[in-house]
């Protein structure tokens, strides 16, 4: 059985921004937080069963996880359990008091969403006006408290052309990083793919390869392109380029009702949610849950259609098995980049075989 | 028959060059893959079983600039990794 390495937090099921592109859907309230949060409790149990299992570190994502009400006693109980602790974060929230709260854990990854150089872009992505300027002051905050975040950029048809400039702006503003994203075709996802506010695939395969190739070596800010491993360079890999081997076999989600789930998506997709923290035994679902145990036996080798062919797939292993199941009902379901491509006659040649029947 | 020093390519591995002089190493039997920079590009090239491994180091510290001190100790490396994999053999010959 493999170790439980990490437990992501998804401690909120509501939000304070409205996000176009949000795979997790939450509900939207511009203050305060109406909507169902982790119990502080139902997360220290799930801590406490799971550091015989191995678990290293948390992450505390959301909804926006600095909604949560008790988020500085969360973050205790980190630095009390020596825990690594990542924090994905809109920033809204970010004062200099949290920022100094999270830079007490001597572990600690922050990420601050950010998707545009100007208020206009970014707030007709995010949906409030002002959280351009909160999330840069967060960034702001979290540098002077000794922490350097990584902004994350989520590429669509409104933003693309602000990438070169947006590496320039988190440059200035101090960050460690900047990662760009692709637009998951998962819950609001969904609706601004059919709404073609995304890029097209041969788009953003080009949109990678400009930012691998040509943004990333003049720069000294660390500058990832997220996307499938098949598609990135070589030198890119085998220089750490900030994505490793997928974690699937060490992951396991805590969403805000206080269930276990593959990931967040559990707030989504019913059958993906494993038992409920505190009544069933971390233990026992680790070890025994159907799916999980599945996962373990069929990645990646039962992974289908282009995936299956994927000189990748032993360290991709499908890129996102939830988003997967999400748009296929199947846990071996190629992902959709990766298919798009393919159909586009855009998947790289040199990274696909298969041993002869 | 005996192991010589001399490697020599698994001819069915096919080398698939790309972007910056990196390359991927397919092996078709197996359906495994390895990528490798391109000194490791440069490596394989020479591995015809003629050469042996000092041949190949040689020809690598005249065509890399500053190649490191390790150099034949990373070669080496490299080339027994590929062989534990089956990508690589080494030449026999009679006693």
């Amino acid at each position: 059985m493999p170790t439980l390495n990490t437990l992501y937090f998804y401690l909120t099921e509501g939000c304070n921004l409205a996000c176009r592109h949000c795979w997790m859907g939450p509900q939207f309230h511009a203050t305060g937080n109406h909507y169902p949060t982790l119990p502080v409790e139902l997360y220290e149990t799930a801590i406490r069963e799971a550091r015989p299992l191995g678990l290293s570190g948390v992450k505390l994502t959301g909804g926006e996880p600095l909604l949560h009400p008790h988020f500085a006693r969360l973050l205790e109980i980190v630095q009390r359990e020596e825990l690594k602790l990542t924090v994905e974060t809109n920033g809204l929230l970010c004062t200099p008091e949290i920022a100094a709260e999270i830079a007490k854990s001597h572990k600690r990854f922050v990420s601050v969403s950010i998707d545009g150089t100007d208020a206009a872009t970014h707030e007709w992505v995010r949906g409030v006006p002002g959280s351009f300027e909160a999330a840069r002051q967060a960034v702001r905050n979290l540098v002077a408290a000794g922490i350097r975040p990584q902004v994350i950029f989520t590429v669509m048809r409104k933003n693309a052309a602000q990438v070169d400039a947006m590496v320039r702006m988190v440059a200035e503003l101090g960050a460690g990083s900047l990662k760009f994203n692709v637009v998951q075709p998962t819950a609001r996802g969904e609706k601004l793919h059919e709404d073609q506010e995304t890029l097209y695939i041969g788009d953003l395969i080009e949109l990678g390869r400009h930012v691998e190739q040509e943004l990333a070596p003049r720069t000294t800010l660390k500058v990832f392109f997220h996307y499938p491993p098949a598609f990135r360079a070589l030198h890119r890999i085998a220089g750490g380029d900030g994505c490793g081997a997928c974690g699937i076999f060490g992951i396991l989600g805590v969403i805000a009702s206080g269930h276990y789930a593959l990931c967040g998506i559990g707030q989504q997709v019913p059958e993906l949610v494993f038992g409920e923290v505190g009544k069933d035994s971390l233990e026992e679902v680790w070890r025994e849950n159907a799916t999980l145990k599945e996962l373990r036996e069929g990645l990646p080798e039962r992974l289908e259609g282009v995936c299956s062919r994927c000189l990748m797939k032993r360290r991709c292993r499908g890129s996102c098995i939830a988003q997967n199941y999400y748009s296929k009902g199947s846990l071996w379901a190629p992902y959709w980049f990766c298919e798009q491509a393919e159909e586009a006659g855009l998947f790289p040649p040199s990274r696909v075989g298969t041993r002869p029947a | 028959m005996i192991q010589t020093d001399r490697p020599i390519a698994n001819p069915v591995v096919v080398l698939r060059e790309e972007f910056a002089d990196w390359a991927v190493l397919f092996n078709p039997d197996t359906a495994y893959a390895a990528g490798t920079n391109p000194v490791g590009v440069a490596v394989w090239k020479l591995m015809d079983g003629k050469r042996s491994l000092d041949d190949i180091v040689s020809e690598i510290q005249n065509s890399f600039e500053d190649t490191p001190d390790a150099a034949f100790k990373e070669i080496a490396a490299f080339v027994n990794t590929l062989a534990e994999n089956g990508f690589v053999g080494f030449e026999v010959e009679n006693q």
